[in-house]
């Protein structure tokens, strides 16, 4: 009679005997019949790369993996070679190419930050502008009831919380567009703090991802972040209208980006980078924190052919999955340059 | 002739077949044991050659920095953030769960009734086998506004004169939420080893200080803690390590700010955490040297501190005569 | 000692109330103390499981994740779950032949200073945490070539190992030395007599290092978040590729803004407790049992 031991251990060593059963099938299974294309970085980018997964396995049976890890992430791992692209909405700089060896940089996306805000029971698209911000961001401003921000926003009853700050604790494109706008708002902020994928905060919390910020905001009362629009639509979160230099608020909608990109039509004959953040005054519908966003790929790849296809899907066919995302698809002047790029792929 | 005589001419070349396979079988499993201590070894290295770019830039000073701006043009990077992370964590922490430890362990080996002892034992050893992330995961949703909308602002009121206990944070994310997850995280670890020592006090000297008429605490107090007193160390020791290279569910709660604040109820890092925060998305070779530069600091005392813990132990045992049971602790 | 008035039995007679309300303090302490762990652990797993509960259910196991989902969509985490099997599949095949060695080197053949020396070893590489090795494998494995689950299941059984190697080692030292002698006496040659005559004794051992060690590594997340963690949505049993795995989908998962997200995480955390739980309970199990079936037996 097989005691309970004896069963513990057959049980056991049954399980032992699955995963090894398990693990063998899976080696020695045959290839997948899809061509998996890796790629990971920015998570400002990532809610429209998810829709497009399933497009283009169907269009060319590619099964693309992408994981949100911060566009410095992406830009470190495509440079070490450990995935097929790379994803960044901070433009590559002269140290960064040369140490990508060969790498090339496209606009593929074209979006905006929104500066999100917890306040219960206070209307969405509140006022707001870059030097306020700027000082908020900075610690000079601390409450939301402070004059400053009553200013820009009359008739509003703001409470006296305090302002809980949320950024980014990894190396961030979105981050960079943020301190880009506020660089450009702010002397003070300028020379104190500058812009970057990260920076020296000097107030706030950190989280991982844009949803970690969206998750940081959501769950403190009178939480401030900034992260992706798609990300403030899908978690519900409420988000300023913020000043132009023509004095007009605008919000990161299709509208308020286009306007933007209208500031920069042509990208850079050498790095194919576009600046839109804060434009002149004459773009009167534009929202000031607005950026493309780039894919970075090596220009010589095992891949060439299949990058090459998916990119090109990408900026053309890809884009009509933007605008439900407020991503607004790339005007005709930066596609031509895209797919200039792109063609420049080989194995 | 003998049996074994017989065996030996009946197989002619019986000696060198047995030499070959006696030999084969040394020579694999010493080259595994010996790869054992290569593998230890190549992490070390590993980790030293990887953190050099950064020691070359900034040498033994940023050990003490207290510093990480990453922006590019004036990269400056410390470790000193992350040290008073580390030691402020882990070291409140061990205070918190040192004395619950032995508490329990005192209890499961001289007070409890015989019957509750297994499952009470078996009980907090489970704790110890809670996976980190999901005591993270806990600790994010269910903990830290529970942290954040009833202790903090308590003890803020309460203890606010005290700069450790400053304004509530506005998130649940706080050196205090971390501290509080790690105590859990080591509660079990400390407390097993304390068990294992309080039974292998002889029962002649703790039945002998009763029969003198000590009343038990007395004998603890007296008899165990004297007899256990370097092992315990070395528990609290282990339990400490186990701490500070706790990268997972720290990273969850901890909120991840740079700089030195005193308020427990402000966010902070330790040098696990922003490893894991920042490591993948290194920007430059000098931020990812530097992040290495992290782990080097928190890999020397991670082994002081493994390496100090059985340095104790053996000096215990040499001068009581007597070892611990297990082969290695924790 | 009549002489001196008061002796040293009349102040401890004098002193015996507060000796023993002191006494009581101090039981009432350590009581208080196990209850609080106990608490702990019951807190902890009701929370997990109360959450979890909800969101069990079987498209956890059999659908994959949809990002950024827009509206109710029927997802899971059928990748997490392959994922992980195959990668602790994978890092208990590297780990349980190579600890076995180790135990019967040690035992069988070391002197007292090289198992003394590479215990040590053995030790400091349980004392290493579990982010430094990802850093070590990440810059052995990943650079240039690219995660991959290989890579995810080196890093835990560079954790497995100590416990899988210790299990053995004490299991090994519990077979008597008679049976080897006996053994040796009869003419069966060393090498014979530590794999068909020693080793099979402790089978049981071996399985309770190996289920233990599994327990151990089954939840671990910072070994597999820079080898085996940019990784897509489609289930996937090859390792040349990252894999997902249960413990970091888990980590990703509860940083996320979405309350669906949580639920998953929950759920996710629910089958990862009830997993580890059970096998730490069998491996105690086996544990106790083959110990005594070796001292009992002969």
């Amino acid at each position: 009679m097989p005691t309970f031991g004896t069963f513990i251990r057959v049980i056991s060593l049954s399980v032992v005997a699955a995963f090894v059963a398990a693990v063998a099938a899976g080696a020695a299974s045959a290839q997948r019949k899809d061509t998996v294309l890796s790629g990971a970085g920015s998570t400002f980018v990532a809610p429209l790369v998810a829709k497009w997964v399933d497009p283009l396995g169907s269009a060319y049976g590619y099964s693309l993996q992408y994981s949100g890890i911060g566009s410095g992430g992406g830009v470190a791992a495509v440079t070490n070679r450990t995935v097929d692209f790379g994803a960044s909405d901070a433009p590559l700089t002269p140290d960064q190419f040369t140490a990508c060896k060969g790498c090339i940089q496209i606009p593929w996306a074209l979006s905006a930050t929104a500066i999100i805000y917890n306040l219960n029971g206070v209307k969405n698209l509140l006022h707001m502008n870059g030097a306020t911000l700027a000082k908020i961001v900075a610690g000079q401003i601390t409450k939301w009831s402070d004059p400053a921000i009553q200013k820009l926003n009359k008739g509003v009853n703001l409470p006296d919380q305090t302002i809980a700050f949320v950024h980014r604790s990894d190396n961030s494109g979105t981050t960079y567009n943020f301190t880009d706008f506020l660089s450009s708002s702010s002397a003070d902020w300028k020379t104190k703090y500058g812009k970057g994928v990260a920076v020296n905060w000097p107030v706030g919390t950190g989280q991982r991802g844009s949803s970690g910020v969206a998750a940081g905001v959501s769950q403190t009362p009178g939480g401030l972040g900034y992260v992706d629009v798609a990300y403030a639509l899908a978690n519900h979160l409420k988000f300023f209208a913020m000043q132009n230099k023509a004095g007009k608020y605008a919000t990161p909608g299709l509208k308020g980006i286009l306007g933007a990109a209208a500031s920069q039509v042509k990208p850079d004959p050498q790095t194919n980078e576009l600046s839109i953040v804060n434009p002149p005054t004459k773009f009167e519908l534009a929202y000031p924190v607005a950026t493309y966003t780039y894919v970075i790929v090596p220009m010589q790849s095992a891949k060439a052919a299949e990058l090459r296809k998916f990119l090109f899907w990408a900026v053309t066919k890809g884009q009509s999955y933007g605008p439900k995302l407020l991503f607004q698809p790339i005007p005709k002047s930066v596609l031509v340059v895209a797919e200039k790029t792109i063609a420049k792929i080989h194995s | 002739m003998t049996t074994l005589d017989a065996a030996e001419t009946r197989r002619p070349f019986a000696g060198r077949r047995v030499r070959l396979g006696d030999l084969s079988l040394q020579v694999v499993a010493g080259a595994a044991a010996a790869a054992s201590c290569v593998l230890v070894g190549l992490i070390v290295w590993k980790v030293i050659d990887g953190s050099l770019p950064s020691i070359r830039v900034n040498g033994p000073a940023f050990v003490t920095r207290v510093a990480w701006n990453p922006v590019l043009g004036h990269e400056l990077y410390g470790a000193g953030s992350f040290l008073f992370g580390t030691a402020i964590t882990s070291l409140v922490a061990l205070l918190i769960a040192a004395p619950l430890a032995i508490g329990i362990a005192l209890y499961l080996t001289e007070l409890a009734p015989r019957l509750i002892r297994g499952p009470v034992t078996a009980l907090i050893e489970t704790l110890a086998a809670v996976p980190s992330v999901v005591i993270g995961l806990w600790g994010i949703l269910v903990l830290g506004p529970i942290l954040r909308d009833h202790v903090e602002p308590a003890l803020h009121d309460a203890l606010g004169w005290i700069p450790l206990f400053g304004p509530p944070s506005s998130s649940g994310s706080s050196l205090f939420t971390a501290i509080v997850v790690l105590t859990i995280m080591i509660l079990p670890i400390v407390s097993s080893i304390s068990r294992e020592l309080f039974l292998g006090v002889p029962r002649e000297l703790r039945e002998g200080a009763l029969a003198l008429g000590t009343t038990r605490w007395e004998m603890i107090r007296g008899v165990v803690f004297p007899y256990a007193r370097g092992g315990i160390a070395a528990a609290m020791i282990l339990g400490f390590g186990r701490a500070i290279g706790e990268a997972i569910a720290v990273s969850q709660v901890i909120g991840a700010t740079v700089g030195i604040h005193w308020s427990l109820f402000s966010g902070g890092d330790t040098l696990a955490s922003k490893i894991a925060e920042s490591y993948q998305g290194g920007t430059t070779k000098l931020q990812v040297a530097s992040l290495i530069y992290l782990g080097l600091i928190l890999l020397v005392f991670s082994l002081l501190m493994n390496v100090g813990a059985q340095w104790i132990v053996r000096r215990v045992a040499r001068r009581q005569g007597v070892g611990l049971n297990r082969g290695g602790l924790g | 000692m009549a002489s001196h008035g008061i002796t040293r039995a009349d102040m401890a007679a004098v002193n015996l109330p507060r000796r023993r309300v002191v006494n009581r303090l101090m039981e009432g302490f350590t009581a208080l103390a196990a209850v609080i762990g106990v608490a702990l652990l019951v807190i902890i797993v009701w929370s997990v499981a109360k959450r979890g509960a909800h969101a069990l259910n079987f498209d956890l196991l059999t659908k994959t994740p949809v990002p950024f989902a827009i509206g109710p969509v029927k997802q899971g985490l059928a990748n997490a779950f392959a994922g992980s099997l195959v990668l602790v599949g994978l890092a208990t095949l590297m780990t349980v032949p190579v600890g076995i060695l180790i135990a019967v080197y040690l035992v069988e053949y070391a002197r007292p200073s090289v198992r003394s020396g590479v215990s040590l070893v053995l030790d400091v590489l349980n004392g290493i945490p579990a982010i430094v090795v990802a850093i070590f494998v990440y810059g052995l494995f990943v650079v240039g070539h690219g995660q991959s689950g290989w890579a995810g299941a080196f890093a835990l059984a560079c954790l497995m190992l100590p416990l899988m190697t210790r299990s053995t080692m004490e299991v090994l030292l519990l077979v008597p030395n008679s049976l080897r002698e006996a053994s040796l006496g009869l003419g069966v040659p060393r090498w014979r007599t530590i794999l068909s005559i020693v080793l099979p004794q402790t089978i049981g051992g071996i399985t309770t290092g190996a289920v233990l060690a599994i327990a151990r590594v089954a939840g671990e997340t910072a070994p597999l978040l820079f080898t085996s963690s940019l990784v897509g949505t489609h289930v996937s049993w090859t390792p040349t590729h990252a894999l997902q795995s249960i413990p970091v989908a888990i980590y990703e998962l509860s940083e996320s803004p979405d309350p669906a997200d949580h639920a998953r995480a929950w759920a996710a955390a629910t089958v990862l407790l009830i997993f580890i739980l059970l096998t730490s309970l069998a491996g105690r199990w086996i544990a106790t049992r083959s110990r005594r079936r070796i001292s009992t037996s002969r």
